[in-house]
Formats: C-alpha cells, structure tokens, sequence
C-alpha cells in the first residue's frame, strides 16, 4: 500500500512545485511572488520529509528541516525586507507577455522530458518518473531570469532554479549527501544576502531596478 | 597535519582582520598569511612531490599531483598579488576609508580559502560548494569602489557565475547518480567515482559531462559563457584581477579536468575532445575578435584570458601525453604571465586614472618601470622566446599536428597571430609619446612591484630549460590525469 501510494505522491508534489514556477511567471507583483516561492519551498520541505519517512533516513529529515528553515522562513523573510525597503515600483513589463511565456515554457517542459529521458529510464528508483518534471523546473528558472527585467525576480528566477537542482538531487538520488547540502545552504543563503545588497546599491546608483539600465560595459 | 593548517590559516587571517582595530595590523596580518601561506603549500607539494598522496579530514581533503600543482600556482600568485596589494590599497584608501580596507583584505583571504579548499578536497559536492564560494568571495572586491560601472559588473558577474555553476551541479548530482546507481552507496568522491568510472552508464555520463562542460566552463570564462569575465576582471582591483584571471579560471578549468578524467574512463576520449577542441577555438576565435583594436587595456588582458584558456583547452583537447603537458604548462605560464600584467595595469590606473588605452601616452617617460615591466610581460604573453608560454604553446600545436586535424591547428596559429598584431599595436600606443600635463614623472609603486622578479624569473626558467623537478611534477599531475609518456 505504502509502495504503491509514495510514487504517486511524490510526482504530486513535484508537479506542486513546477506548478509554483509557472504561477511566479505570470504573478506581477513582488510580494505576492515572494509568497509563492515560499510555498514552493515548503512543498520541497514536505517531499524530502516524505521521502526521509520513507527510507527511514535521518540525515534527509535534518536536510528537510534546514531547507524549511532557510527557504521558507529566512530568506523570504530578508526577501520581503527587501520589498518594503524598495518601496513600491510600477510594474516593470516582461520582454514575452503572459501567452508567449506559457508557449515558451510549455515547449521547455517538452524538452526537459527528452533530455531526461536516459536518466529517467535507467533510474531503479520509485521516484525517478518525476526525474523531468524537476528539470522542467531548473529551465523554467533560467527562462524568468532572462525574461524579467527586475532585479528581485530575477533573484527569485535564480531561488526557483536552485530548488529545482534541489529536487532533481532528491529525486535521483534521495539527496546529495549532507555535507554537501549544508555546503549548498550556506552558499544560496550568502549569494541571497550579496543579492539584497547589490539591489540596495543599484537602487541608489540608477534610482530602479531594473537591469536595463545596467549596460555601460560593452566590448 | 600541514594541509589542514592550509586551509586554516586564509580562513583564521580572515577572521582575525575583521577583528583588529588599526590599520598597521591590518597589514601585517595579511602579509604574514599570505607569505606563511606560500611556505605551507610548498611544503605541501613537497610532500606530494615526493610520492605521499595526504589525506585528512577523514578523506574530505586529499593532494595529489594535480591538486599539488594547483596549489603551488595559488599559494605563489597569491602571495605576489597579496604584497603588491599592501601597496596598491595604500595609494588608492587613506585611513578614512579603514571599513573598505578592511573588507578587502578580509575577502583577499576568504577567496585565497575558497580557492585552496576546491582544488584540495576529494568530495566533489564540496569541490562545487567551494567555488561557488569563490564568486561569492570576489563579488563584493569587483564592486570594491562602489560605481556604476562596478557595480553593473558585479552584478553581472554574481547573477551569469552562479546560473552557470547551477548548471555544473546538475552534472555533479547526475555524476553521483551514476555512481550510486552501479557501485552502491559511494560518497560523491572523485576517487570512488574513478575507481567506478568503466561500469558507469554512458548515456548518463555523456549528459552529465554537457551539464559540467557548460557549468564549470562558465567560471573558466571559455566561449560563449565568458560575457562576464571582461566586465568583472577589468572592474576589480588590480591584485584582484591579477588572481582571478591568473588563478581563479584554473580552478574552473582544473574541476574541468578533474571530471574529463571520469568520462574518459566511462566513454573513452573521444568523446571530451572534440568538444573541448571546439569550445576552446571559439574561445580563441571571440577572443581575436576583440583584440584587433582593444580600446581599454584592463579589457585587453582579460579577453586575452579568454585567449589562453581557449589555447589549454585546445591542448586538452588534442590529448595525448605532449598535448595535456603543453595544456598544464600554459596553465602555470598563462598564471605567471597574467598575473603579472594586471599588477602592472593596476599602476598604469593609478598613474594616469583612465583605463582607455588613447589616454594613456609616453608610459616610457611616465613610468619608465612599469613601461619596461609591462613590455616584457606583453611579449611573455604573445609567446615570444625565451619566455615559457612560447614552449607550451608550440607543445600544444605540436601535439595537434600529430593527432589532428590539422585544419584546427592552422587557424590556432592564424589566430594567434591575429592578437599578436592587437595587442604589441596597442601596447606600442601607451609606450610612445608626450605623457598629458598632469602626469608626474616617476613609478607610483616601484617596491611594490619586486615580487614581480619572481614571475619573470620562472617564466625564463620555463622557456629556457626544462628542469628535472618541474618535469617530476607536472608527471604526476598527468599521472592523476591518466595520460603518461608513451
């Protein structure tokens, strides 16, 4: 029963997390897009709980404790910080609208399920079918980085990809070994913390944060 | 023992400079670190160079040839830039600015750390966590003098660096899924995963080896990953740019390496060369592109950089026990030559405040030092005899004309010459002239600069003879690298 039932919940979650990605691209403002990064943390916390549960690993149960604490209490948190500090912005328009995103990223979510495919289908685990639904995710991070011209969601952009690299580890694997995860917390935590710095100075430096008006440096 | 101390001693020097009030400690610290540093990875390599293989930390940590090669070349150059940096900041931050120089010795030591911990540890899930703390280190020292243009750098640097080495992530994690997958439980360590490397599924592999190329090659600054590299090395303080063009890309190129060895074993060579063969010629092909009339010289040198890892890449490339021996080489070469030059652009900044190469006249009558410095260290640079990067240059070619094709080797050459034309055109500009009104006469640093006999000193050693020691050495690094003399 048990056996039967872990797979099925564990592509569910995946999906909730891919899901989480495809709302931030259409989601406009940044507070509401910092929520949802938060829940998608959380739904990642809850699938490595699931999984911990079901290998009876306690090294993956710590890893799904540190990853809720930092993703979905600290960093959202100096997120929102941010947020508030900025101030309101008018919305800054993407390059692609709403419909040509969703193509976009309809035809990235084909191409993640053929890339990963030998992956996919040499993988004896019970989690790997959702294998590409996690490589989905990292090309979908990519996509909003490049897509969106605010500096914030391009950090999120960044965050999302990061959880994605998170659960394909996770599904591949049950996780890279927890040194190494520490190792990768602390580094997303400090490139989080320099992020929200440089933001601070860009908004003094060109009064927006928009990084087009980045573009001095050419040749 | 000793390597542990290694590793401590940048990360305690770190700490110790945040802790410290006046400014004269402040130096003395760091000049102590980074000269007690350099003798520590000697003693290191010795070791290694003898035949020991250490390991510590429950074999977190492990030096062998190549990693001892890496550390000789960071220890070294970091103890060069480290001294003239003493200088450097002492011209460009009165005692006003004490929390920025404090900042910058502190992340100076925290990055010669993170450098060290890559090239010295086993665990290639650590291996990646260090050098993405590399980025992280450097980050606030490209945006040291908080301008636009800095800053734009910076930010550049830290968004494009950590996408790409997401990316070599993906490959590490697909790598350990390969070997878990067919030897059973393994740590994520390059040795267990060599040792398995033969049952590894290729399909798998071949896939992780795109993810690595791409990833780690962004931080080696290869073509067309290399858009923040000109930005981000122009920007940074000139000790800094000295490292990260001289150091930092090795340690790109050297996590490269370490996983090309792996696939090797899985797939055969075949596969990684051509790949590297290509990526290394666009490198050089971009590169040319830009040097036919370079308007900024901090820009010159670090697309040279492009340059130079695009020539090792090329050596790896061809293969073979000449080519991977030239590509080592021109890693030391390339290092010494560098790092060299970007101190000495450091005090062409200070003399004439303008990085744009038109504004900068008569260095000869300027600065007749740095003038006389910077010539030799261009022409090092463009592989003239008798400096070392002529010898490893033509190892490489040699190599490719053996193993082929031919046609790769043509262009090489032509594009060589094409920034050998480039840069001695624009380096003849700044030379020649009446130096603007303005400019004193005199070096700004001429102590400073002493380190510097160092690297020219070797750099004729290595294009001169070819000592015993120095051949000991670089076959154990292609030992490590499975490739021997035939």
């Amino acid at each position: 029963m048990v056996a039967e039932l872990f797979p099925k919940l564990v592509t569910l979650l995946s999906f909730t997390v891919l899901g989480a990605a495809f709302l931030l691209i259409v989601r406009r403002d940044l507070a509401g897009q910092v929520r949802l990064f938060a829940v998608q943390s959380l739904t990642l916390a809850v699938l490595a709980a699931v999984i911990a549960a079901f290998t009876r690993s306690i090294e993956l149960a710590g890893v799904a404790a540190a990853l809720a604490l930092l993703k979905v209490v600290v960093i959202p948190r100096v997120l929102t910080r941010a947020v508030a500090k900025i101030g309101l912005q008018p919305a800054a328009l993407p390059y692609l609208g709403t419909p040509a995103t969703l193509v976009v990223c309809g035809g990235l979510v084909t191409i993640a399920f053929y890339v990963m495919a030998p992956v996919a289908a040499s993988n004896p685990l019970p989690t790997a079918e959702a294998i590409p639904i996690a490589f989905a995710g990292v090309l979908i991070g990519f996509f909003v980085m490049i897509n969106r011209r605010r500096a914030l969601t391009q950090i999120l952009g960044f965050l999302m990809l990061e959880n994605s690299i998170f659960l394909l580890a996770l599904l591949a694997t049950y996780g890279v070994p927890f040194i190494v995860e520490m190792g990768v917390f602390l580094d997303v935590l400090v490139a989080v913390l320099i992020m929200e710095v440089f933001i601070y100075r860009i908004k003094e430096n060109f009064d927006s944060i928009e990084v087009d008006r980045l573009g001095r440096l050419k040749g | 023992m000793m390597l542990v101390a290694l590793l401590l001693m940048p990360l305690i020097a770190s700490a110790l400079i945040m802790l410290v009030r006046p400014r004269v400690w402040l130096e003395i610290i760091h000049a102590l670190a980074a000269l007690s540093g350099l003798a520590v990875g000697l003693m290191v390599a010795a070791r290694v160079w003898r035949g020991d293989v250490p390991v510590a930390v429950g074999g977190l940590l492990r030096v062998d040839g190549l990693s001892a090669l890496m550390v000789v070349v960071i220890t070294l150059l970091g103890a060069i830039a480290a001294l003239y940096g003493l200088g450097y900041i002492r011209v460009e931050y009165d005692d006003s600015h004490l929390p920025r120089v404090r900042g910058f010795f502190a992340l100076f030591h925290l990055f010669i750390f993170t450098m060290l911990l890559a090239v010295t540890t086993d665990n290639l899930g650590i291996m990646w966590v260090a050098i993405e703390g590399t980025t992280l280190a450097t980050a606030f020292l490209v945006n040291l003098h908080n301008t636009p243009r800095s800053l734009e750098a910076a930010y550049k640097y830290l968004i494009l660096s950590s996408v790409g080495i997401a990316l070599a992530f993906i490959g590490t994690v697909l790598f350990y899924y390969a070997g878990v997958s067919r030897a059973g439980e393994i740590a994520v360590n390059w040795t267990s995963l060599r040792a398995a490397a033969s049952t590894l599924n290729p399909q798998v592999v071949r896939l992780a080896f795109a993810f690595i190329l791409v990833g780690y090659g962004t931080k080696a600054g290869l073509a067309p990953m290399h858009t923040w590299l000109p930005d981000a090395h122009s920007e940074a303080p000139a000790p800094i740019s000295a490292l990260m063009s001289g150091v930092l890309l090795n340690v790109g190129l050297y996590a490269l390496m370490r996983f090309k060895v792996v696939v090797d074993i899985a797939v055969g060579a075949h596969f990684t060369g051509p790949w590297l063969l290509g990526i290394g010629l666009l490198s050089l092909t971009v590169a040319a592109v830009f040097l036919v009339v370079p308007r900024n010289y901090k820009r010159m040198l670090a697309y040279s950089s492009v340059e130079h890892i695009g020539v090792i890449c090329m050596g790896l490339g061809f293969g073979g026990y000449w080519g991977v021996l030239g590509a080592l080489l021109h890693v030391v070469n390339h290092a010494l030559s560098k790092s060299l030059l970007f101190i000495l652009s450091g005090n062409i900044l200070l003399k004439y405040q303008t990085t744009d190469i038109l504004r900068v006249r008569g260095l000869w009558r300027a600065s007749p030092l740095t003038a006389g410095a910077f010539t030799a260290g261009t022409l090092a640079l463009l592989g003239v005899p008798p400096f070392g990067l002529f010898m490893s240059e033509f190892l490489i070619f040699r190599a490719g004309v053996e193993s082929g094709p031919v046609w790769v080797v043509i262009l090489g050459v032509a594009l060589l010459a094409v920034v050998f034309a480039g840069m001695l055109g624009s380096v003849n500009r700044m030379l020649y002239g009446t130096p603007p009104e303005k400019v004193e006469h005199g070096d700004v640093l001429s102590w400073s600069l002493a380190p510097l006999v160092v690297n020219f000193a070797l750099l004729l050693v290595l294009g001169l003879t070819f000592p015993d020691a120095v051949a000991d050495a670089l076959d154990q690094a292609l030992r490590v690298l499975g490739v021997s003399r035939a």
